[in-house]
């Protein structure tokens, strides 16, 4: 133990608000004492740092003023706000100390299964986190009511082995991207204040990842003009006043009105670079439904040619056709962008940082596909495996995910039943006759006589082989014990003997794990957790003797 | 699996088969026998083409020394690479079995735009650019100017086909598109010379529609194929139309505009001529008096157009007198357009008969029919001799000429309508002269003549007994297939009315009904919530498919299916129909799901299929009657009640309803395969309607089913989906086997076998 005590100047607040009394903060190893300058102030504060739960401070470098927040287990919380970061640290840091000692000690320990422990500092995220696991497995969960609210562990150490496990879960969790909503961005209704002309439009970054990613020409010409030539929000303006002008379907209007501004008439023209993506793309469509390349085959495309005007057809109007767009354009431009997903990984807070990562993607893609060659390979392959039929041949090897096996035992236990049986089952078959199996016997030890014994009987590979088949089982038998009707022993026993039996093997286990895990004991601490692990595995063989005499 | 249909032993390509297969084989068979034309109707999901295929070169296999060649027409590109992949599929099998001797050479073959490698001529952006781009850098004039100045651009890869000469052959298999032009690039040979040169040299030839219809095609393409061909019109429910649209033409101002801007051009080019080359001009004249025209004396990658639809006497009798110079061929053609310009200013809807037309041409611009009907030719050698490349620039002038031989060369079976507008858009005044051909059977008749057996084959062709009638033909073997099912694994409905029980359908008077949009609309809502994969809706009019679709953008229902899964939609433009197409699949490849809205007559229903999750589910919005006050269609309707005595009324439906059967039969891809279809209007409920759609339909349309409301579909559907997921017996229970292996085949001769079958 450093330093026995510690003494600082800070300002005492009740809540965050509270301007704060200024006096003395004094920190002994089992509790904090707290006196206002002013000896009249109410705040005088003497607590013992095992009802504190937890704290938490500002962090150096944030503009806020270094403040200490310890909770207590009532839910309430002392702040202090000190006059520079090192002495914050110091606090902190003997805090941090204290209430773990504080909560080692056994009389923490209140039989509510709460997951936090006072001795470590963990984020709400990964409180979640271990809480949510509990939940799910309730083998984990019994286990650690029994150990951990036992306080045969701490929370800490019972975690510790168990670190994979929440690694997993939240590597899982970032990994999870957020694709585009599927409404479409002309669903963002404007909202009229009701007396005026006027319409407000909310754009969020993500709206705005968006249309920049279905409208390839709107992100170009904000990379161009913003905010050399205009501000972003004049940017905006233009793009909705495009936007409603789409959306009277005037295309006589659009026209009038782009011809007069260059700028808007970017937004209100058929996106060039979209036609040109789109010709790139049409390239690599499977060939099977490239109507595009009827339209060279086809004769009858030619002006002129065929009927013009038989029923069968639709009339076009070619008038203003770079004006128009159509809300059957958008929509296939929407699905298509949905579909290829969410690509920038930016955090979504400047509409620039958007902008460019998302051009710079593009690059990157661009280059992707010019090196791209092998792709027309897979086409054909896709095409000759579309165009089998498909129940005139037995599959072959269709394309199976991996199973993925929530609980063990069901998959062993089935998997045993069906190696218990195969031996069964090739028994029945060979039904020699004596004469037969007699002869074969003298077959073999004719041969032996004639080539010697092998040295060694067995050959080192096969018994390496058969030894792991063999361990291997045994490492699962925790699963294959207990489960099955027919082979197990366990089976013989009332079935809440049996969960008992489990129960404790799990909990043994554990025990051991730690157990062994503590030599060899370096410190007093260690050595406590031994003999609190030793005493925890004693108390255990009496329960099972207990049971072994209920059986019997 | 490997077994004999009398004398001929099939190789197919899988270990078993759908009875219909086999019995399909065995009525094919029985035309190719009898050396005569035959009409198959098989429903789709039943694998007609790999019989087909399989059954044709196992015949030309087991007869080696008949040269029978296999041509196989299909609508479109995209179907022409499917059949060539199960071509490729049953080739590596019989290649396998029978070893190097089943070798064939199949090619695919298409236009300069789908085969060309040459990346200059490539950038171009439509079909015709590519042709004059090709032309530009390959024409012999061209070349012979290169060869005197280097610094003249050629293709290199036409050079290095034409160097290797006739060492430039393809080696035996099946080439698609793609695989010619990885070949072309490979070898550096011009892949689109190369195949048109192999198709005389190969066994099995893929190509579309056009290349035996259309007259301007088929005359360089097909001209020296050999009678002992089978060929076949995959898809052909819409021969009829194919046909009448090769033979028509329209002409309106723009037209007549651009033609007197080449024929200016092409005066300019004759003044140069006359005053550098003359000998050339007068060449020509010698050449055009002996009656040679275009024909032998050119080569292979000058060649124009023919017209085998086109009686002979062209080919054999001289250019007439007045025409053979070329200012006065110019003269004439300035006279003609002058002419039809005065036809098109006119106030009233005008019909007319090729023969009154000429006549009235005779009258007023002194042209006779006879130099009418070579002005296509006529035009060509011109063409031709003023060594003119840009052919895309020239298609107006080429369209007139067009015109002009066909009115010149058919008296019957034709009629001219001048319309000053529009009736859907009386506003606008956009004047067209339309030379429409009613007549089908002109078209095809010299296929039917020319070649031994022509198959016609669909998945709908009911009334069977019509199409002999539309196309003048008598088939040796004419049958209807019905489909075996293992388990009721397509499920049609008729909706009549949506869930608040007001009827809904696409005719004229309610189709913009508030209620009848709503009702549409919440039905694909529901549908979208409980069927999984992909949904596939045909409107009847992309102008209908337009209104609805904003309306339901405007109501939110839109944005209430998108919630469920994505939304795609077919417009006029084909590149982006295609991209929307190919999102689609993926949708449904990645199990997000997605609605792709279609048009009952447009590109998507032609021939893409919604096979398996692509379409578990096809809703037909209104019944896809075509636009009746059409005056071309009107001139059609009494054409064919005149001369084949068929009632417009029952014309339209069955039309309509072989529309509305194309477009929901693309779900079936085999008989593991499943899907839905819901015919969405009242009127199908009626029995005149509902029984022009195809037997297959009509067999598992239950009467349960005839009258249904939008929730009690939803409910079927339901049920329906729930055991289509149950596991099957794939070869049938009962009495009745729906697959066949190799065993049941050989069990049972002929006689057994039909009585399984019927």
């Amino acid at each position: 133990m450093a330093s026995a005590q510690v003494i600082k100047r800070a300002k005492y607040k009740t809540t965050v608000k509270d301007p704060g009394t200024a006096g003395v903060l004094k920190m002994a190893w089992d509790r904090f004492i707290f006196t206002p300058n002013h000896p009249n102030s109410a705040s005088n504060l003497d607590v013992e740092f095992r009802f504190i739960k937890g704290h938490k401070n500002t962090k150096e470098g944030s503009n806020k003023p270094p403040w200490l927040n310890l909770t207590n287990d009532q839910g309430g919380s002392y702040i202090f706000e000190f006059e520079s970061y090192p002495d914050l640290h110091t606090c902190r840091d003997f805090v941090g100390k204290s209430i773990g000692r504080s909560g080692e000690t056994p009389t923490a320990a209140s039989g509510k299964t709460d997951a936090s422990l006072p001795d470590e500092q963990i984020s709400t995220a990964e409180l979640e986190l271990r809480i949510k696991l509990l939940r799910e497995n309730s083998e984990l969960q019994k286990l650690h009511k029994q150990l951990v609210i036992g306080g045969i562990l701490t929370e800490a150490e019972f975690w510790a082995t168990r670190k994979k496990l929440l690694d997993r879960e939240s590597s899982r969790k970032s990994k999870q991207r957020v694709g585009f909503k599927s409404a479409m961005i002309s669903d963002i209704k404007p909202a009229t204040d009701g007396r005026t002309n006027k319409v407000t439009f909310s754009l969020t970054p993500e709206v705005i990842l968006q249309i920049f990613a279905e409208k390839p020409a709107v992100h170009a010409a904000f990379l161009k003009y913003v905010p050399n030539k205009m501000t972003e929000k004049d940017f905006w303006t233009k793009y909705f006043k495009a936007e409603y002008l789409h959306s009277t379907r005037n295309a006589v209007a659009a026209a009038a009105e782009a011809a007069e501004d260059e700028e808007l008439a970017i937004f209100l023209r058929n996106d060039d670079i979209l036609a040109k993506e789109a010709r790139q793309k049409i390239r690599r469509v499977d060939p099977t439904v490239n109507m595009e390349a009827d339209q060279g085959d086809d004769y009858m495309h030619l002006p002129d040619h065929g009927l013009f005007r038989d029923g069968g057809k639709d009339i076009i109007e070619s008038q203003y056709e770079l004006y128009r767009r159509t809300l059957a354009h958008d929509l296939n431009r929407h699905a298509a962008v949905v579909l290829e997903g969410r690509t920038v990984e930016v955090e979504l807070e400047d509409t620039r940082t958007v902008a460019e990562a998302l051009a710079k993607l593009k690059r990157v893609e661009s280059a992707n596909e010019d090196s791209d060659g092998t792709a027309n390979q897979g086409i054909l392959e896709r095409i000759a495996r579309i165009t089998e039929i498909e129940d005139l041949q037995a599959s072959h090897g269709p394309p199976l995910a991996p199973l993925c096996i929530k609980d063990p035992r069901d998959y062993f236990d089935s998997q045993q039943v069906i190696a218990v049986k195969a031996p069964a089952a090739e028994g029945k078959k060979c039904n020699l006759s004596s004469r037969e199996a007699y002869g074969s016997l003298r077959d073999s030890i004719s041969q032996t006589k004639q080539m010697g014994l092998l040295n060694p009987v067995v050959k080192t590979k096969d018994a390496l082989q058969v030894f792991n088949a063999l361990s291997h089982d045994i490492s699962r038998t925790k699963y294959d014990v207990g489960k099955n009707p027919q082979d197990s022993v366990l089976d013989k026993l009332p079935s809440t003997t049996k969960e008992q039996l489990l129960h404790h093997w799990t909990s043994i286990q554990e025990l051991l794990r730690h157990f062994w895990s503590s030599y060899p004991i370096t410190s007093s601490y260690l050595y406590a957790k031994v003999n609190r692990l030793k005493d925890a595995m004693s108390q255990i063989y009496p329960q099972l003797e207990v049971c072994s005499l209920l059986i019997s | 699996m490997k077994f004999e249909i009398e004398d001929v032993t099939v190789y197919f390509p899988y270990d078993n088969i759908y009875p219909e297969q086999y019995s399909y084989m065995v009525e094919l068979k029985r035309a190719l026998d009898a050396r005569g034309h035959c009409l198959l109707e098989m429903p789709t999901g039943t694998g007609k083409t790999i019989a087909l295929l399989s059954l044709i070169t196992s015949y030309v296999l087991s007869k080696p020394q008949s040269p029978l060649k296999l041509v196989y027409c299909t609508r479109t590109v995209h179907e022409m690479e499917k059949t060539l992949a199960e071509l490729k599929k049953l080739h590596d099998y019989q290649v396998k079995h029978l070893g190097p001797a089943a070798r064939i050479l199949a090619v695919g073959l298409s236009s300069r735009k789908n085969l060309c490698v040459n990346p200059r001529v490539l950038s171009a952006e439509n079909r015709d650019s590519v042709d004059a781009g090709c032309r530009k850098l390959t024409a012999s004039w061209v070349r012979a100017l290169a060869e005197k100045n280097p610094g003249v651009p050629t293709c290199e890869f036409f050079e290095d086909y034409e160097r290797a000469g006739s060492g430039a052959v393809l080696p035996p298999g099946v080439y698609t598109l793609q695989d010619l032009r990885a070949f072309g690039k490979q070898k550096g040979w011009c892949p689109y010379y190369l195949a048109r040169h192999m198709v005389q040299l190969a066994n099995v030839i893929v190509y579309s529609y056009q290349y035996l219809l259309d007259p301007k095609v088929a005359g360089i393409i097909s001209k020296e194929m050999q009678r002992e061909c089978v060929v076949v019109f995959d898809e052909a429910h819409n021969i009829d139309n194919v046909c009448i649209e090769a033979l028509s033409v329209c002409v309106r101002r723009q037209t007549l505009e651009g033609a007197t801007r080449n024929l200016h051009r092409m005066e300019q080019e004759i003044d140069r001529f006359k005053a550098t080359d003359e000998s050339r001009l007068r060449a020509e004249y010698q050449r055009l008096v002996e009656g040679l025209a275009l024909r032998g004396d050119l080569r292979v990658n000058d060649t124009w157009l023919a017209n085998p639809a086109l009686p002979d006497d062209i080919l054999k009798e001289a250019v007439p007198g007045n025409i053979r110079r070329a200012d006065f061929f110019l003269r004439v053609l300035r006279r003609f357009v002058q002419y039809l310009k005065g036809r098109l200013e006119t106030e009233n809807v005008e019909k007319e008969s090729p023969v009154a037309f000429v006549a009235s041409v005779t009258n007023q611009a002194g042209i006779d029919q006879k130099t009418l009907k070579f002005c296509y030719d006529r035009l060509h050698s011109l063409m031709m001799t003023l060594e003119i490349t840009d052919t895309d620039e020239f298609l107006h002038i080429q369209t007139i000429c067009d015109f002009a031989t066909l009115v010149g060369t058919y008296a019957r079976g034709f009629s001219i309508i001048i319309e000053p507008f529009d009736e859907r858009m009386p506003d606008v005044q956009d004047p067209v002269l339309q030379l429409s051909c009613h007549d089908a059977s002109l078209a095809i008749k010299p296929v039917f003549d020319r070649f031994q057996t022509v198959v016609i084959t669909s998945g709908t062709l009911s009334p069977i007994d019509l199409y002999p009638r539309l196309l003048n033909f008598n088939p040796v073997v004419s049958r209807s297939f019905t489909m075996s099912l293992t388990r009721d694994c397509i499920c049609p409905m008729v909706l009549t009315r949506g869930s608040d029980q007001l009827p809904v359908s696409t005719k004229f008077d309610m189709r913009s009904d508030l209620s009848v949009v709503r009702n549409y609309g919440r039905l694909l809502l529901e549908m979208v919530s409980v069927v999984p994969d992909g949904i596939v809706c045909f409107f009847v009019s992309y102008s209908y498919m337009d209104e609805i679709v904003n309306s339901w953008n405007e109501s939110g229902i839109l944005k209430e299916i998108m919630q469920h899964k994505l939304v795609f939609i077919e417009t006029q433009d084909v590149v982006e129909t295609t991209l929307a197409l190919d999102n689609y699949r993926r949708a449904c490849d990645c199990g997000r799901g997605a609605v792709f809205f279609s048009v009952a007559r447009g590109k998507v229903a032609e021939g893409i299929d919604f096979d398996r999750h692509y379409g578990r589910l096809v809703i037909m919005f209104g019944i896809p009657f075509q636009y009746t006050l059409s005056k071309i269609l009107l001139a059609r309707l009494e054409y064919l009640r005149d001369t084949f005595q068929i009632k417009e009324g029952d014309f339209l439906t069955f039309d309509a309803l072989r529309q509305a059967a194309q477009c929901v039969g693309r779900v079936i891809r085999s008989k593991a395969d499943y899907g839905m279809m819901i015919f969405a209007d009242k009127r199908y409920s009626r029995h005149d309607k509902r029984s022009k759609l195809p037997g297959w339909i009509l067999s598992h349309l239950r009467d349960a089913h005839l009258n249904l409301s939008t929730d009690m579909a939803v409910y079927i559907a339901r049920e329906f989906l729930r055991k289509m997921a149950q596991p099957y017996d794939k070869a049938g229970s009962g009495g009745k086997k729906t697959l066949l292996s190799q065993e049941d085949i050989e069990k049972m001769g002929d006689g057994s076998l039909n009585d399984m079958l019927y």
